[in-house]
């Protein structure tokens, strides 16, 4: 036998999972059983109902498509491209063939005889995990659902076992008291003091008769409330106490908990029975043992950040928490989660920049300082999806003054927004190239501006303004006065309350970029210029799915969602008939995510373009998979918005 | 030619080998026998230099073709013991994987017995079949028998037409780098004869298949004289 041959084999059955997890000695044996096949184009490897073959296959180069008849028809199920695995049923169940194997285009197979592999997979836990975790279910490597895709990656990770710094590694991870100290209504806080002393804890519950907990009070409320505001010690707790209470349940998941804490800025959480405030008290987190069980944490940063005013020190924070998201994509964390700690670090230096400004402009505009405003971001970051330090899309909406004061505010915001926008670059975030920014004179209005100019889109709506304006559809209020910003929404709603035409042209823009259905075999890549043969995932992928989620929730008259994932998933429950495809779209959409978010890191940019002969098996088969949701939803939308009577 | 032969005087005396490998021949291929009933296999071989005098073979690398699959386990690699060392083109071939050489004798034994009667094909196939020729003459080897076919001139025929001068081709049109591109075949590490024969399997059934398509399906329409 030719050990060229063999090894050449090998090398490219290595590329691929299964075989990425075998021995060299088995990867060998199975090398060296593997039958090279040639197919012509339009040639069956075997037909639906077929017996099993003797052996499974890899698509070693060309373009293979599964197929199902049903009724005389046939429906692509799958198309195979190079690496993948199919016919597998024979390795698993020995029965007949459930689709057509056809040869699209010539190919080239390495077929592998049962036998041999069967052997492996006796040895190799891994191996048979593989196929059993629903990639290789069936057929194939069919497009089985997004979860199961994500478990068997899960699945795959863990047992790899790979880098260190796991961050979440379950809830055995932390640990919280069960011996909650608490007190009546009613309790005199001197009282409630000596019980802290006593026990040697910083809180207490004041619990009502049925032991659910109403409030607490922690040292530093003993502090602040009691001695600062020199109150009697015989103030009853209930006068001193934080209430309402939040409450959570011990079977939430530790990023849940977490994230609760850190958003509502909270030193301890009280677990109850049933996590409602309504249940009886069972345990309380403090953010103390939170630090103790997370060392280089969000929490630590966003305090660190909370605690400085130094620019170049935020700049250092800021990318510690870059490192932050690489341990977080290489551990798999939920994306919901990495995007909302994010999102919320990129929140906080955005309010912090905005308080430097203003310690600095204020005093020389009196009144201008006095006028309300609301610092907002759109776009991605407006979704609480920016994962990278990309574009910055931002505005500033201030309350509307009598017209000899609207120049004077306006400079005053602008000046603002200015220093704002360069702190955050000091920060390491990109200029918008748009200049769809707060420091643009056009993006910084006061609110009765904004409203005409929402109005203007939505009442005679051009598919060019169209365009750039969907990003302004998903502000959202940084800091300031909110109620400029609800004030917005309100309005938004009303305008569009039926409207349909402008329905209908957010729907076509929606459809600009067909699903990248024919990515593998094709490569709708860029033709030409720096990202020649690259793969743009935000225009073809992400930005289609965030145009149809936003779309769909404002044909509902959904207010105050703004993610992505977390649109698809409120469509899940408002369209029970597409419930499922609502909530794939939105795993698609937290995949997609993620690999860009991987890219990005990886190569020090944007992460936009995407090189598709660099992904890893899995990545490519995640990717594929998060394409399918985009083409469904796209016809829908083209029946739903009549779109093919809708003139162009 | 072979008539000559038979005059001549200085012919070494035929081996066993060599003498089972010429009976295998007395039963033609019918001409009509489809194309997925032929047996092939394809060849190459790695020599010192393209001298044919001169030089010769280091290696000789073969994998099997039948009903346009082939399978591993009749993949054949076999490397000559050397009897003059040249280092220069042990340099250029760069034979990376660990060897095993063969004497002269088992070495001819081994390359007659594996290519048996089936079709010979290889990419500018005759200057291997001479290499051939002139390792086993010493056996009493005077020509191989094998019906054969040059991918080379396969790919010209299919492409240009059978009545193409070869010399009016672009330089390296038709060579098995190009070939290899043209028809979407991965070029892996070349220059050793195995890796060369696995390509050149690959073109092999790629161009069988353009042939069917234009109406040459049997043994009788590939051979066909022009």
């Amino acid at each position: 036998m030719s050990n060229v041959i063999v090894n050449r084999v090998k090398e490219f059955l290595k590329r691929y999972p299964p075989f990425t997890f075998l021995s060299d000695e088995s990867l060998e044996l199975v090398a060296k059983g593997v039958e090279v096949r040639f197919y012509g184009q339009h040639e069956f490897l075997f037909e639906q109902g077929d017996p099993a073959q003797n052996f499974f296959f890899i698509l070693k180069e060309g373009s293979v498509q599964l197929l199902e008849m049903k009724e005389g028809h046939d429906r692509i199920v799958e198309v195979c491209d190079e690496g993948d695995v199919f016919g597998v049923l024979a390795l698993l169940g020995k029965r007949p063939y459930i689709l057509s194997a056809l040869a699209k285009e010539d190919s080239l197979i390495y077929a592998v005889p049962v036998a041999i592999f069967e052997k492996i997979l006796q040895e190799n836990n891994k191996v048979a995990l593989y196929f059993a975790a629903g990639f290789a279910s069936g057929q194939v490597v069919v497009r089985s659902d997004l979860s199961q895709s994500q478990k068997a990656r899960a699945l795959i990770k863990d047992a790899s076992q790979d880098n260190g710094l796991l961050i979440f590694t379950g809830q055995s991870d932390f640990t919280y008291s069960v011996q909650v100290l608490t007190c009546p209504q009613g309790t005199l806080v001197k009282e409630a003091a000596a019980l802290m002393a006593k026990n040697e804890v910083g809180s207490i519950v004041i619990v009502n008769n049925k032991n659910q907990p109403l409030g607490i009070i922690t040292d530093k409320d003993l502090r602040n409330r009691l001695l600062a505001k020199q109150k009697s010690y015989d103030t009853p707790v209930d006068e001193l106490m934080t209430s309402p209470v939040q409450t959570k349940s011990k079977e939430a998941s530790f990023p849940d908990l977490y994230l609760t804490m850190i958003k509502n800025r909270l030193h301890h959480l009280i677990f109850t029975e049933d996590g409602t405030p309504d249940s009886p008290v069972t345990g309380i987190l403090s953010d103390h043992d939170i630090l103790l069980s997370q060392g280089n944490s969000p929490a630590v940063l966003i305090n660190a950040l909370l605690n400085t005013w130094d620019v170049s020190e935020m700049s250092k924070l800021r990318d510690r928490a870059e490192k932050l998201l690489a341990y977080y994509l290489e551990n798999e964390v939920a994306m919901d989660f990495v995007a909302n700690i994010i999102s919320e670090i990129n929140d906080i230096i955005i309010k912090r920049a905005v308080e430097i400004a203003k310690n600095k402009h204020d005093e020389n505009y009196p009144e201008a300082s006095q006028v309300k405003f609301c610092f907002m971001s759109l776009g991605s970051e407006g979704r609480e999806e920016q994962l990278l330090r990309t574009d910055l899309d931002n505005a500033i909406v201030f309350e509307d003054v009598p017209l000899s004061k609207i120049k004077d505010t306006q400079d005053y915001m602008l000046l603002i927004a200015q220093e704002v926008i360069e702190i955050l670059l000091a920060c390491g975030f990109e200029a918008c190239p748009a200049e769809i920014m707060a420091n643009n004179r056009k993006y910084c209005q006061p609110v009765s501006e904004w409203k005409k100019l929402f109005s203007d889109w939505i009442h005679s709506p051009n598919q060019q303004a169209l365009m750039n304006a969907t990003i302004f559809f998903d502000f959202r209020p940084i800091i300031g006065y909110k109620g400029l910003s609800e004030e917005l929404t309100e309005h938004i709603y009303n305008e569009i309350s039926g409207k349909t035409i402008f329905l209908n042209f957010l729907a076509k823009n929606a459809l600009l970029n067909p699903a990248p259905l024919g990515f593998f075999r094709n490569f709708i890549v860029e033709k030409s210029g720096e990202q020649k043969d690259k793969f743009d995932i935000k225009l073809r992928a992400m930005m289609p799915l965030a145009d149809i989620g936003r779309l769909l929730v404002l044909s509902h008259q959904v207010i105050g969602i703004n993610n992505t994932f977390k649109r698809f998933e409120r469509l899940s429950d408002l369209e029970p008939n597409y419930k499922e495809l609502m909530l794939e779209a939105g795993k698609a959409y937290e995949i997609l995510m993620r690999i860009r978010a991987i890219e990005g890191l990886n190569e020090g940019n944007s992460g936009r373009y995407i090189q598709p002969e660099k992904l890893g098996k899995i990545q490519r088969q995640l990717l594929k998979n998060a394409f399918a949701p985009i083409d469904e939803l796209q016809k829908i939308i083209r029946v739903r918005f009549q779109l093919d009577y809708f003139g162009s | 030619m072979r008539i000559f032969d038979f005059f001549r005087k200085d012919k070494a005396p035929k081996s066993a080998f060599v003498q089972e490998y010429e009976r295998l021949f007395e039963i033609k291929i019918p001409s009509i026998r489809p194309i997925r009933q032929l047996n092939f296999v394809v060849i190459d071989t790695e020599t010192t230099g393209l001298d044919a005098q001169k030089d010769f073979i280091i290696s000789f690398g073969g994998i099997k073709v039948s009903n346009y699959s082939m399978n591993l386990q009749s993949t054949r690699e076999l490397y000559l013991d050397f009897q003059i060392q040249n280092r220069e083109s042990i340099k250029v071939h760069e034979i990376i994987y660990p060897i095993k050489s063969i004497p002269l004798k088992d070495f001819g034994k081994a390359v007659l017995d594996y290519i048996s009667s089936d079709i010979i094909v290889g990419h500018h196939i005759g200057f291997d079949l001479m290499m051939l020729e002139k390792t086993l003459k010493s056996f009493g080897l005077k020509k191989m028998l094998n019906p054969v076919l040059d991918t080379q001139y396969l790919a010209i025929r299919l492409e240009k037409g059978p009545h193409f001068d070869f010399s009016m081709a672009k330089p390296g049109e038709y060579a098995l780098d190009n070939l290899c591109e043209r028809y979407g075949i991965a070029l892996d590490d070349r220059h050793t004869a195995a890796g060369d024969a696995f390509l050149t399997a690959q073109l092999l059934m790629k161009l069988l298949k353009v042939a069917e398509k234009k109406g040459i399906n049997d043994f009788g329409g590939l051979f066909r004289k022009l």
